[in-house]
């Protein structure tokens, strides 16, 4: 009697306009961080090597800017929960 | 060296509290619902916290601090890799996937399109997925523990495989969750207090000091290669000097702090990240966690708690790797130029422990690496006995099967996956397998992330987009991995030492699309499927 569980009763399922608002938030929030932390990534390869080198804040820009992947994630989220009913 | 008593001390005292906890768990483990999704009704700070420790393991507690205490800034970003892939199973993944899923990742794709072929797919991809990931961490235990207190290597991952069968098939996945909570806990703590004590004991707590001193560092991956550097750093008086003596020695090599020296080109560097960010959101047994919440919100809630509690951890790591080198550098040099790049790497965090809280803190680092190694396994081996019992046995081999004999199925499952994975240990000893993890995570990003996240967000994906896009990914993530292993530097123009990530993402996304563009089937009921996936959230 292995009955898969459903989802209980909707309190209200979600309309196209809901779900458009949702996307754009999510993929809206996504995205920069995505692009932040692929660029962060790239600059430490050879390459972008004397950018990444560049002092900042007592420290080189590559690793300023990887140690900020972590505060950049907190600040987004906490974006995400005020924003999202 | 390590205090032999008082390691096995602490880690029995360890495994006694987990064999407590599921039998504590074993009573409210009774239906399906229980075992596979610990009845759906776990709060979401034990989920959180679950998920830390089902992600955290060895390779995280001890390996990413040595590496960057042999190699310098150079090797953060594998702590920041395995950190970011959290932020696309937030805000993409979790809340939609806990709305339609019952028990397993197939379980979320079977409801839009009702296709047992579906469920086929993706339960072949979350066993080898799992297998991959798994059976490293059944090695690493037993190297680990064979290397620092040189215990038996099969007794080490028999031990552990009975342990994991005892969580499981007694706990289910509340027992598992459980277990997975105390032992992130543990390893929380443990990274915490190691790293803070660390700052303040020898850099006053400024990490500025820290990056002062390592701006001047060779690294002891470079001394250590230099015969007589490294001579003249082990007669040193102390690690202050010995470091001083390197750098007189080596005027013009990098620094800790020089990038660029050790990451890999900008096309493995992106492969490598696609793999970590888009793997994480796609590994099976982090996805099934969000079952055991009752809500999306409670599931978001829960990954929230992850995310902030791994980047404090990964944070942690990346400091402690750092203060780790200029205090324990002859110690490093030493094994560098012994050959024994393995042993420092994962002692190193041992070495310092020891350093900063004696014997006691050094048993409670060892102890740590043992919870590591518990959490993931057990999560692993849950999601494939999930996977083989709900998606292949209920679906193909016994549609009648009652919810006892299922559970049966499962618990059967895990006592063989754990046999298969000790013996593919015992097998795969003298192997470099770290690159199934690499695989584990490729694979789940070019054939579980694509298809899982259309599903939820694009109406236009059809069941043959699906099915071809699953199938695409993991073929080519797979290839590609045998590229690289078969030492093939290029493919076609492009590089394979960043595993496969860009390659099987890319072809995965884009059979889904081109496919899904030629077909119609958009599952009987889309419409509805998109508005309980992304329905109005209860608290």
């Amino acid at each position: 009697m292995s009955t898969e569980p459903q989802c209980p009763a909707s309190p209200e399922p979600a309309t196209g306009r809901s779900i458009r608002t949702r996307f754009f938030l999510s993929f809206g929030l996504f995205v920069p961080f995505f692009l932040f932390y692929m660029g962060t990534a790239i600059i430490q390869t050879p390459t972008l090597r004397e950018f990444a080198m560049t002092p900042a804040l007592g420290m080189p820009l590559g690793l300023l800017l990887s140690l900020m992947v972590f505060p950049l994630s907190w600040l987004l989220i906490a974006v995400y929960f005020a924003v999202w009913k | 060296m390590l205090n032999y008593p008082l390691v096995f001390g602490f880690i029995v005292f360890f495994v006694a509290v987990t064999i407590v906890i599921t039998w504590l768990t074993q009573k409210s483990t009774k239906t399906t619902k229980d075992f596979y999704a610990a009845g759906r009704s776990t709060p979401w700070v034990t989920t959180g916290l679950a998920l830390v420790g089902s992600y955290l393991s060895a390779a995280s507690f001890l390996g990413c601090a040595g590496d960057i205490a042999i190699f310098g800034v150079d090797r953060i970003w594998l702590a920041i890799g395995f950190f970011g892939g959290y932020m696309a199973v937030l805000l993409l993944i979790a809340g939609p996937l806990r709305n339609v899923g019952s028990y397993t990742v197939a379980d979320a794709l079977h409801r839009r399109f009702p296709d047992n072929k579906i469920k086929l797919v993706v339960m072949i991809a979350t066993v080898v997925i799992s297998t991959f990931y798994l059976v490293p961490q059944m090695l690493g235990a037993g190297l680990l523990f064979e290397m620092i207190v040189g215990w038996n290597f099969i007794l080490v991952t028999v031990g552990l495989g009975i342990l994991m069968s005892i969580y499981i098939i007694f706990g289910g996945m509340k027992g598992t969750l459980y277990n997975q909570l105390v032992q992130a806990v543990f390893l929380f703590a443990a990274m915490v207090v190691i790293t803070v004590l660390g700052l303040i004991i020898y850099f006053d707590g400024s990490i500025f000091k820290l990056f002062e001193v390592l701006s001047n560092v060779v690294p002891p991956g470079l001394a250590g290669k230099d015969p007589a550097v490294a001579a003249a750093v082990a007669a040193a008086p102390n690690a202050q000097a010995a470091v001083q003596i390197a750098r007189e020695m080596m005027p013009n090599a990098p620094t800790a702090m020089t990038i660029g020296i050790q990451t890999p080109d900008m096309l493995s560097q992106i492969s490598t990240v696609l793999a970590l960010v888009f793997g994480t959101a796609g590994l099976p047994h982090i996805l099934i966690m969000f079952y055991t919440v009752p809500s999306a919100k409670a599931a978001k809630k829960s990954v929230t708690l992850c995310i902030v509690s791994l980047g404090i951890f990964y944070l942690c790591t990346i400091f402690l790797g750092f203060l780790l080198m200029p205090e324990v550098y002859q110690q490093l040099v030493a094994w560098i130029a012994a050959g024994k790049a393995g042993i420092a790497k994962n002692m190193a965090v041992l070495e310092i422990s020891g350093n900063i809280g004696g014997q006691v803190l050094m048993a409670v680092g060892a102890a740590g690496a043992v919870a590591a190694i518990l959490s993931t396994a057990a999560g692993l081996m849950i999601t494939v006995a999930s996977t083989i019992s709900h998606d292949l046995y209920k679906v193909y081999i016994n549609k009648d099967a009652s919810e006892k004999q299922e559970i049966n199925i499962a618990r059967v499952t895990t006592l063989v996956m754990a046999g298969v994975s000790v013996v593919l240990a015992v097998l795969l000893k003298s192997e470099n397998v770290a690159w199934l993890v690499t695989l584990a995570f490729g694979i789940a990003a070019s054939a579980i992330f694509p298809v899982m996240l259309l599903s939820l967000w694009w109406k236009g994906l059809t069941r043959q987009g699906a099915i071809a896009g699953i199938v695409t990914g993991l073929v080519v993530s797979s290839f590609f991995i045998v590229l690289l292993l078969s030492g093939v530097p290029k493919f076609m123009g492009l590089s394979t030492a960043g595993g496969p990530g860009v390659f099987g993402v890319t072809a995965a996304f884009a059979v889904l699309f081109i496919v899904s563009k030629m077909t119609r089937d958009y599952g009987p009921q889309v419409d509805e499927f998109m508005a309980i996936a992304h329905k109005t959230e209860e608290n």
